[in-house]
């Protein structure tokens, strides 16, 4: 886990609502290929992380760089084009599509829109259509296989725990090369949550390169999946390490329990 | 496969052939009397199917053949215009449900596909309209080119409106659109060079030495002028849906989606949000406008008294009626709302009032219209 | 340009800004309290100014007194009616439509209001034709130098200032105003807080829509002639002074009421020939202000949550 070249390096960032500063010069790297958490209490920046980081606030100070170019300042879109790709806190599908429409949507940046393709060369867009059929099958299979039959059934009739695994599928099947989850076990039991964790493993494993940051409050899966993390509390990093040495730290325990 | 598939077309046909005769029904009653009679039959009819779970299977094969469904109604309105060819009036009718239609799919593309509100749909459709007449009046264009020019000042004029505006709420396009609307109609009334309040008038629309305005003559077959502009609507109408149903069986259909039901998420997965409103808004514009240009022809002049902001409602409330996300049911709507009025007269002053009270309690009651928006299958036998 | 001309001109600004204001108001309360569009809103203009039409006719056989007596009357039914009949919208169309696309409330209150419109042209005794408005405020008026000064219009505009001081007291002053400013700002918080939401939601509308009754009324006054299409207009007139004031700011939709009569007045002194483009001009300058500020001059509030 040493040798790798960092992938996501921000300095100083700050955002700021009015009199309220959601993060305070955060600074910190992630690793290409790593899993990162980032955790800490409720309200401590950590969405707000996320949220600037893919440009739907800008940042009040500070700056981010991705694969060596700065990312500050960018539209959500084209944070997307870069390879940063995300799920949501709230769950936000578009419930009135099919599964297999909702995962597409996380797929603008491989398909093609051109008139021609979509109009007239009916057969081409079959081709296509097809081909990312197959995989996004594929790719839901990893989650749930009941669901791989389900593909063009709208998510609007579909439970609630399966929808965030769609919205994973979606925020995976472009091949980022930067994943950011918010909370995805939010509402899951232990084993699911488990599971979850465990399928998102295997489909790091077969994309190759991946790197995830994820927002997790079930400790035991910080411990188990991620390599570092990173511990935020009013918007401050509060430090940043293994789980166990970040468990240790006396200031989180105190930021988490109040322990003295 | 084979089985399945002649199942399918010939299920579309059938829907198709019963639509073709309830509309031969309702366009050949005379008094009122009957026409209550048969609104009450097509009523029982709706619940009967509705009931009837046996019919699930066919309905669904038939919504899966579209374009054979398609391709009989073709064939069906030119035998409705068989049927009636010597009513100058029932097949003037037939042609304002088309352009209607027309019209409305492109209201269609911007309500349903992009969540665009466009309140002045019968203004854009007078744009069309005006642009027809002045070129078919003031220069050597080719009639057909002048109808095409219609719909792309149409579109010119809706981007110049819209342009500034797409990167922002959807209100501020409703607004716009009304202002637009309600202006343009004072617009023309004040104008001279627009012909003012009573309008200008158009030659009958011509086509490589058809003549649209003379009456119809092939062989021993004669017909009502009109018949000709309606083949000329089913052809742009035919073109229009086949443009709009193949644009929403694609990966656009799924960027104006995903535009229309979540911004913040379409926005984090690339889609560029404005961009795909303006194509859908211009798009949507060219269909009305290229309908009021082909309208005016039809009717032989144009004029303010037209272009109201209730007409433009009314556009809407097809729309609405029909179900927002799905352009068969904008055809039906468009059939119901332009023939209803002419057929039951008391309607005709309250129409507005009526229509209205109707789009309220769908909205209330059953948003997603007559026919509720099918999900996206791009393909036959996709899964 | 004489100094009685132009007097004249800033006094028809200002009674005109008047009533956008007292619209624009209308429409700030709803999106702030709701985040709808609630555009059935102009066509209760034309509503209070026929239902005070109708009292009128109704009290001009009964001679109790003076005319003050029946305009206060009048506009108290105008004021009363249309917020009865802004409630009424609310309960039965808007709130149940929250859950909906925001589209779908924009449409249902278009509708309501054209329903609204075409009952008052289609049941109301010659309702397509306009009508004349009884001059209950009198007409005298006196002279300073160059410039009348009509008795009417100074007593609609302190009316209209009275009404919007009015206003800025409740909300700031009283516990309905807090309240309506706790739903406007968060309805969770407002709810947990022991605010009846849906109370509170009709209210606000019932209040704006007293705006609107008031403001019909006074057009009636001013004009002395009414009409059945007279709300349209006018609601699209108070919606773009509520934008350019940035929606759900209550003093951004007064400065826009009466920021729309300047261009307005602009636009009719600069082109004077043909009074119809003077609308023209103002949405074209909204337009392309919209474009420059979308949130509007003091803001719009944001209210989504990601």
């Amino acid at each position: 886990m040493s040798a790798s070249p960092t992938l996501l390096s921000c300095r100083d960032l700050s955002r700021r609502f009015g009199g309220l500063l959601a993060i305070d010069r955060l600074s910190f790297d992630v690793a290409e290929g790593e899993i990162l958490g980032l955790i800490g209490p409720n309200g401590s920046g950590k969405t707000t992380f996320f949220n600037v980081l893919t440009g739907i606030y800008p940042a009040s100070g500070g700056s981010v760089e991705f694969a060596g170019a700065r990312v500050t300042g960018l539209r959500p879109q084209q944070i997307y084009r870069v390879g940063i790709s995300r799920t949501f806190q709230r769950s936000r599908l578009c419930l009135p599509l099919s599964v297999f429409d909702n995962i597409m949507v996380g797929n603008h940046s491989r398909l093609d829109h051109g008139p021609w393709l979509n109009l007239f060369h009916r057969a081409g867009l079959r081709r296509q259509v097809s081909e990312n059929f197959a995989e996004a099958r594929e790719l839901i299979q990893v989650f749930n296989r009941s669901l791989a039959d389900r593909m063009l059934e709208a998510v609007g009739g579909i439970s609630l725990i399966d929808r965030r695994r769609i919205e994973i599928c979606r925020a995976m099947i472009s091949r980022p090369r930067l994943l950011l989850l918010d909370e995805p076990s939010a509402g899951m039991t232990r084993e699911e949550t488990s599971r979850l964790m465990d399928d998102i493993l295997e489909v790091k494993r077969r994309f190759g390169r991946l790197t995830i940051v994820l927002i997790e409050h079930e400790m035991s899966v910080i411990e188990r999946c991620t390599d570092r993390c990173v511990v935020l509390d009013y918007g401050k990093k509060l430090c940043e390490g293994t789980y166990a040495q970040v468990a240790q730290n006396p200031l989180v325990r105190q930021a988490y329990l109040g322990i003295s | 496969m084979p089985a399945a598939i002649s199942r399918g077309r010939v299920s579309a046909s059938a829907v198709a052939a019963v639509f073709a005769a309830g509309a031969a029904l309702f366009l050949a009653v005379e008094s009122q009397r009957g026409m209550l009679a048969l609104l009450l039959a097509a009523g029982a009819l709706v619940v009967a199917i509705r009931r009837l779970k046996g019919l699930r299977p066919f309905l669904q094969a038939a919504s899966e053949h579209e374009e054979t469904g398609a391709l009989a109604g073709v064939a069906f309105t030119l035998l409705l215009c068989v049927l009636f060819r010597d009513d100058h009036f029932t097949v003037f009718l037939i042609g304002r449900v088309l352009l209607a239609t027309l019209a409305c799919l492109g209201l269609h593309l911007q309500f349903g596909s992009a969540g665009v509100a466009n309140f002045a749909g019968a203004a854009f459709f007078g744009v069309g309209g005006y642009t027809a007449a002045i070129l078919s009046a003031h220069s050597p264009i080719p009639h057909i080119v002048a109808v095409a020019l219609g719909g792309a000042v149409s579109s010119l004029i809706g981007s110049l409106l819209l342009l500034p505006l797409l990167r922002t709420r959807g209100h501020y396009a409703a607004l716009i659109t009304i202002a637009f609307g309600l202006l343009f109609r004072t617009f023309a009334e004040v104008n001279d060079s627009l012909g003012g309040p009573q309008g200008l008038k158009l030659q009958g629309f011509q086509l490589f030495g058809w003549q649209f305005n003379e009456e119809l003559a092939i062989g021993p077959f004669h017909g009502s002028f009109y018949i000709n502009y309606v083949i000329a609507a089913v052809a742009l109408l035919a073109i229009a849906f086949a443009l709009v149903r193949g644009l929403d069986r694609s990966w656009l259909g799924l960027a104006l989606d995903a535009v229309r039901l979540d911004e913040t998420a379409a926005a984090a997965f690339g889609l560029e949000i404005a961009r795909w409103k303006i194509v859908a808004f211009t798009l949507g514009n060219f269909l009305i406008g290229t309908a009021g240009a082909l309208s005016a022809f039809m009717v032989g002049f144009i004029a303010p008294n037209n272009f109201t902001f209730a007409e433009s409602l009314t556009f809407v409330s097809i729309v609405l009626l029909g179900g927002i996300g799905n352009a068969w049911g904008v055809a039906l709507a468009a059939f119901i709302v332009v023939v209803l009025p002419e057929k039951l007269q008391i309607l005709q002053e309250y129409r507005f009032l009526l229509f209205a009270a109707l789009v309220i309690v769908v909205l209330r009651y059953r948003p997603q219209g007559l026919v509720p928006r099918p999900l996206r299958r791009y393909f036959r036998g996709l899964a | 340009m004489s100094i009685g001309l132009l007097a004249q001109y800033v006094i028809n600004g200002m009674m005109l800004g008047m009533m956008y204001a007292l619209v624009a108001v209308g429409f700030t309360l709803f999106f702030g309290v709701l985040d709808v569009i609630k555009f059935s809103h102009g066509d209760l203009v034309t509503g209070g100014a026929f239902a005070g039409l109708a009292i009128y006719s109704f009290l001009e056989h009964i001679d109790g007194g003076g005319t003050w007596w029946i305009t206060l009357v009048v506009a108290i039914a105008a004021a009363s009616s249309m917020a009865v009949l802004g409630a009424v919208i609310g309960r039965f169309l808007v709130l149940p439509l929250r859950s909906a696309p925001s589209l779908n409330t924009l449409l249902i209150t278009l509708m309501a209001g054209t329903v609204v419109r075409e009952s008052i042209r289609l049941f109301y005794p010659g309702g397509s034709q306009p009508h004349r408005f009884p001059g209950l405020l009198g007409a005298r008026a006196f002279q300073i130098g160059s410039l009348t000064l009509r008795l009417d219009n100074i007593v609609l505009l302190a009316t209209g200032g009275l009404l919007i001081v009015g206003m800025h007291l409740i909300i700031t002053r009283t516990r309905l105003g807090l309240a309506i400013r706790a739903v406007a700002q968060d309805e969770e918080t407002a709810r947990t807080s022991g605010i009846n939401f849906e109370r509170m939601v009709l209210l606000t509308f019932a209040l704006g829509s007293v705006l609107a009754g008031i403001a019909g009324v006074m057009n009636g006054l001013y004009y002395n002639e009414i009409n059945f299409g007279m709300g349209l207009l006018l609601g699209v007139i108070g919606f773009s002074s509520a934008i350019i004031g940035g929606l759900g700011n209550m003093y951004g939709a007064i400065l826009g009421g009466f920021l729309f009569a300047a261009l307005q007045t602009i636009g009719a002194v600069a082109l004077p020939f043909a009074s119809a483009y003077k609308d023209v001009f103002a949405f074209a300058a909204v337009i392309v202000f919209m474009a420059w500020r979308p949130t509007g001059l003091i803001g719009e509030r944001v209210s989504e949550r990601v």
